[in-house]
Order: C-alpha cells, then sequence, then structure tokens
C-alpha cells in the first residue's frame, strides 16, 4: 500500500468520525433551539389564553387552524393538570404520513369550570429545518472529502517525485561502473536529506570497491616476485644432483605448487583487468580464425586421450578484443578437455549468432547457478583447476554485451556465447 | 658473453646470475637503477636482463637512455606485472623481449641466448654441440653433417637443451616452453616424456651420441655423459 494511501484511508475514516459526530451533535442542538422557539410561542399563545380569561372570565373562541395551530379546551372534573410540554405523533391524512406536533397543555378555569386546555402547533417545518442542514451537512462532508482527495492525489503525487526520482537512480546504480550517482537538489528538505546520504553512501561503498579492488590487484602484483624467488632458487637448487637424488619428491611439490599458484595469481590479475576495463574492444577481428588456430594447438596437446573434434565454423568477424576472445576460446576448450573422458568429443560451432562448445564429460549435469563464481569446482574435479575459468569467460562477457548461457543436453555440457557481430 | 642482470630483489638476482654463469656467461649484477644507469654507460653488454620496478627509478627510463645514447645492447624486461601495456611500451622503447615474473630459469637463458644469436652481426647463426650442428636461421639440425627431420617441438626441444646443456631442465619447465600457457591443460608429463623419447631416438639414430638423460623423476639434462 502507498504511504498516501494508507494515510488518505486514516484521514477519510478520522475525518468521517468528527463529521458524523459533528452532525449528530449539531442536529441535537438545533433541535433544542427550535423546539424551544417553539415551546416560545405556544407559552405565547398560553398567556394570551389567560390574559383572555381573566378579562373576560370565559373561554376564548376557538379559531381552527391559525398560525398552523389547534387550540382544543376540554372540561374535566378533576384538579387542573399542570403545565406540561411533549412532542406527539399523529396521522396527517392531507400528507399521508406521520408528523410531529408539539403539545402544550395546561389547566384554565372559567366561568367556575375546570379545563384542560391543549395548544398545538405543528412541527413539520422544524423538521423540515433540520432535514436541510443534514443534508447540507453530508453534502458538505463529501465535497470536501472528494476535493481533498483530488487536490492530495496531484499535489503528493508531484510532491513525491523527486522521492521516485532517487529510486530511479539507485536502481540503475552499479558499482562497478565507477560512475558516482547523480541525484539532483529536489527543494525538499527530507528528500534532499535522503539524496545526501545516498549519493556519501555509494561515494563511500565506491571507495571501498576501489580498494578492495586495488588490493587483490596489488596482493598479486607483489605475490610475482617473491614467486619468482622460490621458482628460481627451486631451479638452482635441482642443479645440484646429490640434493635431487635426496628430494626429489619434495622439490617436484614445490615445483608444481609454485606453477599452481602462479597461474591462480595471473588468473586473479587478469580477473582484475578485465574489470578495470583495460581492454578496448575496437579490434575487428575473425573469430573463426582464432578459435581453428587454438583448436589445432590443442589437438595436438591432447593426441593422446584420442579426443575426438568436431569443428563446424563459419567465418565471423566481430568489433571485439584479439587477447580477450583468446582467452575466452582457450578457458572454454580448457575445460572441454580437461573434464572430457578418454574417447570423447568436443563440438566446437561458430555462427554469426553463437560460439558453441560442447563436450562429454565424467561429470553430471552442473549447477548453472554456481558456474561463473569464483572458485567453485564440481566436487568430483582434480584440483588441477583453479575454479577461476569460467568467471574470466563471464566477465569478459559481461563487458562486452555477450551472454553466457549453460546447458547439459544429451550427455553434454553446452556452453554457448551469444555474440553481437560487427 | 657479457651480461647485466638489473634485479633489485637479492636472491632472484642471485639465483639467475648463478645459473648464467654455469651457461658460460659472464654475469654482472646490480640492485638499483642508479648503479645500473652508470654501469650501461660504461660498459658495453651482449644482454641486459632488466627488471622495471627498481629502486630510484623506472626500468623503462633506462630503457629510453640506452636508446638515446645509441647503444646496442640487447634487452629482456623482466616484470612482474602482466601488463600488456607495460610490454607493448616496453618493446616499443627497443627491449628484445618480455618475461613475466615468475619464469623458469632456463627459459630466461634460452630467451638471452636467442637475442644473443639475433644481435650478434657475425652472422653467428650455428650452434654446435659435439657431432650436432644446428641452424637457427634456417632452422636445420644436421648430425655429422647429415641433415635429419624433427617435427617442431622436437626441435624446439632440442633448441632448449642446447641453451642450457649440462643443466637439469624440470619437466615444468619444459612444458612451459614448448606450450606456454597451455602447459597445464593435460597431464603433459607423458607427452613430454613421449617427446624426449622420439628426440633421443632420432638423434641416436642418425649417429650422435646419447646425450640426454632423465634425472630422478624430476626433470631432464643434456649433456655429455
Amino acid at each position: 500500500m502507498k504511504l498516501f494511501a494508507k494515510y488518505n484511508r486514516i484521514n477519510i475514516v478520522a475525518t468521517m468520525l468528527v463529521f458524523v459526530a459533528g452532525c449528530v451533535a449539531f442536529y441535537f442542538v438545533l433541535r433544542y433551539v427550535l423546539l424551544r422557539q417553539l415551546d416560545e410561542s405556544l407559552r405565547t399563545e398560553q398567556t394570551e389564553i389567560l390574559f383572555y380569561i381573566k378579562e373576560h372570565n370565559q373561554l376564548p373562541e376557538v379559531v381552527s387552524d391559525a398560525y398552523n395551530q389547534r387550540i382544543t379546551y376540554t372540561e374535566i372534573k378533576g384538579p387542573l393538570p399542570p403545565v406540561t410540554y411533549f412532542s406527539e405523533k399523529y396521522w396527517d391524512a392531507k400528507e399521508n404520513e406521520q408528523e410531529w406536533e408539539r403539545k402544550l397543555v395546561f389547566g384554565i378555569t372559567a366561568a367556575g369550570k375546570n379545563y384542560r386546555a391543549t395548544v398545538t402547533k405543528s412541527q413539520m417545518e422544524t423538521e423540515d429545518l433540520l432535514q436541510m442542514v443534514i443534508i447540507i451537512g453530508a453534502g458538505m462532508l463529501a465535497l470536501i472529502m472528494l476535493a481533498g482527495y483530488v487536490i492530495n492525489s496531484i499535489v503528493i503525487k508531484r510532491l513525491w517525485k523527486p522521492f521516485y526520482k532517487t529510486i530511479q537512480e539507485v536502481e540503475q546504480y552499479q558499482l562497478a561502473k565507477q560512475q558516482p550517482i547523480q541525484l539532483p537538489a529536489s527543494g525538499i528538505s527530507e528528500f534532499d536529506l535522503l539524496n545526501q546520504r545516498l549519493t556519501s553512501m555509494t561515494e563511500k561503498a565506491q571507495r571501498d570497491y576501489t580498494v578492495v579492488k586495488e588490493f587483490s590487484a596489488n596482493a598479486a602484483h607483489e605475490m610475482q616476485t617473491p614467486l619468482a624467488v622460490i621458482q628460481s632458487n627451486t631451479e638452482a637448487l635441482i642443479q645440484d644432483e646429490q640434493v635431487l637424488q635426496k628430494h626429489n619428491t619434495s622439490i617436484q611439490t614445490i615445483e608444481q605448487s609454485v606453477a599452481r599458484l602462479t597461474r591462480l595469481n595471473q588468473a586473479l590479475l587478469l580477473l582484475a583487468r578485465i574489470e578495470n576495463r583495460q581492454f578496448l574492444l575496437n579490434e575487428t577481428i575473425q573469430f573463426d580464425a582464432i578459435v581453428k588456430q587454438r583448436v589445432e594447438e590443442l589437438m595436438e596437446l591432447t593426441a593422446s586421450e584420442k579426443i575426438n573434434f568436431q569443428l563446424q565454423l563459419t567465418p565471423v568477424a566481430v568489433a571485439f578484443n584479439h587477447h580477450l576472445a583468446d582467452i575466452i576460446v582457450s578457458n572454454l576448450l580448457n575445460n572441454a578437455i580437461r573434464y572430457n573422458k578418454e574417447g570423447g568429443t568436443i563440438i566446437v560451432e561458430l555462427t554469426p549468432e553463437r560460439f558453441t562448445i560442447s563436450n562429454t564429460s565424467v561429470l553430471p549435469a552442473l549447477e548453472t547457478g554456481k558456474l561463473t563464481s569464483r572458485f567453485y569446482r564440481h566436487p568430483n574435479t582434480k584440483p588441477d583447476g583453479n575454479g577461476l575459468g569460467l568467471s574470466i569467460v563471464n566477465q569478459v562477457c559481461e563487458m562486452a554485451g555477450y551472454v553466457l548461457h549453460y546447458a547439459y543436453v544429451n550427455g553434454l555440457h553446452v556452453f554457448s556465447i551469444a555474440l553481437k557481430t560487427a | 658473453m657479457k651480461i647485466l642482470i638489473i634485479e633489485d630483489e637479492p636472491s632472484l638476482n642471485k639465483a639467475m646470475v648463478d645459473y648464467l654463469n654455469h651457461q658460460q656467461y659472464l654475469c654482472e649484477s646490480v640492485n638499483n637503477y642508479h648503479d645500473a644507469l652508470e654501469k650501461t654507460e660504461y660498459y658495453q653488454y651482449d644482454c641486459i636482463v632488466l627488471d622495471l620496478m627498481l629502486p630510484g627509478g623506472n626500468g623503462l627510463d633506462l630503457l629510453k637512455e640506452l636508446k638515446a645514447n645509441q647503444k646496442n645492447d640487447g634487452v629482456i624486461i623482466i616484470s612482474a606485472r602482466n601488463e600488456l601495456d607495460d610490454k607493448l611500451s616496453g618493446l616499443q622503447l627497443g627491449a628484445d623481449d618480455y618475461l613475466t615474473k615468475p619464469f623458469h630459469l632456463p627459459e630466461l637463458s634460452a630467451r638471452i641466448a636467442a637475442i644473443i644469436r639475433r644481435k650478434s652481426l657475425q652472422g653467428n647463426n650455428i650452434i654446435r654441440f659435439e657431432e650436432l650442428q644446428v641452424d637457427v636461421l634456417a632452422k636445420t639440425v644436421s648430425v655429422l653433417n647429415k641433415e635429419i627431420t624433427l617435427t617442431r617441438k622436437e626441435y624446439e626441444l632440442l633448441l632448449y637443451f642446447l641453451v642450457n646443456k649440462n643443466r637439469v631442465l624440470s619437466k615444468n619447465a619444459i612444458a612451459t616452453h614448448l606450450w606456454g600457457d597451455d602447459a597445464d591443460i593435460t597431464d603433459n608429463h607423458d607427452f613430454i616424456y613421449t617427446h624426449v623419447k622420439n628426440l633421443r631416438k632420432k638423434l641416436i639414430q642418425y649417429g650422435a651420441g646419447d646425450y640426454i638423460r632423465s634425472v630422478y623423476g624430476m626433470g631432464y639434462k643434456f649433456s655429455v655423459k
């Protein structure tokens, strides 16, 4: 529910309650006043009657229905009734409905006889007036609420505009793009405060992000020299055949670990460079030639594993970067080879729309969600890969606006990249 | 053959000097920009091994100085930064090769040998070892003056052995030399074994001595027994 709708709901209910209470109170007050007025005119009549009797010692003549009032005298035997005012219902034959009338009953003595005098006035006018007041009140309530709603919705929509603008900006904001968030001043202090806080928050996030990114790149750089020291000293060590004879397993382990660490380091550096957009995508490259060359090189290397390569390449030229194209082709092919089985198959297809590598494997279908996360390796794999290959491919694709897709079809792991061709 | 090593990391510097001294090179070494500048001004070297990040200055500036002074020393850059820009600007400034740390010492030795061969004015393109003769320009190998046929990888392997003769070459170093970054894709040790076996067989078959031997499962050594 929108803030305004929620506010409106409360507001309308409260307004209605106040108005209804007000109307009820108004009704009773007004009714009381009007009845008092009516009673006043009844009393005037009584005074006149009493005055007449005092003068003439006889009942006045009854004028029927004068001033919308009736006067009746009834002879009574008992004592004089007390003066009472009251309202009573009667059947109005003319209007064919029940009407209220106001009565004043008092006792009089004329010519030695006791009478009960009743002065009756129609209450219809009072009721009509009350009705009008209520209708006007309700009408005003409805009008005020309607006007309030319309004004609010127009004004509030305009007032909230900067807020939605901010939301839109935040939605489009990407830390990796390295651009500060742009939030225009709205002139409303609450929104300006929000914008200000958001701006400083993103600036801080940006700084932290840069620090972390630079840290990983710097850390990887700094590791290169110690690695070189270990490697060269290990190589110096193996020149001593007596040492080698004694420790060849340890030395081999050191050598292999250094090699692995070196590859890992280089992969991390490459990732950092791709993230920092240090590659320009302005070369027109012959994608099929790159694929063909890589496949040929790798075929020689994997001859002993009897992997069956099937190539279906159409000439494709794309605006890309030669080095990056080489990296994604290599990484995908490397995986296809590394996780293949002896006598397996690798199908490489290239069309202007799509680059696809399908391969048989000892591994079952992979979890799509984890595939491109860094350092993820399928639990059944040998620890020779570093779990960064697909992350790198994915990162390159993201930068170039390509889409990497994985599927497991008929026992084949299918990796495809949707290309934007030049 | 005189070589100048410019590297500020002492133990790496020493390892390079030791290795290259064994290769019949005459090595001198410095560990900062100032000393390097002085040495290169006064002496001529066949090859300079240049680290880029040095105390007191950048290796690329040293390279500019060399070129400004019309020096013709061969230069191989060794850098911890595997940045394409550095590589390109280094090569544009006149460096002959670029090697990223960490590297294998035999690889450095092979690259230096290649630079020296290219630079030498006497057309010194023949490498001889006993009855073996390799023409690096024509890329031909002959045994007892009879040309033999090798595959491309076998030729590269032989050349690598020859410039690193009498040294133990680890399988890793060989794999990296022959296949570069692809070396880790498959279990390449069997593959190296096959290549070494074939090369050895061919050389013996054509009448050369048996110079390649396996060293404790670690690697191979090319030497006269």
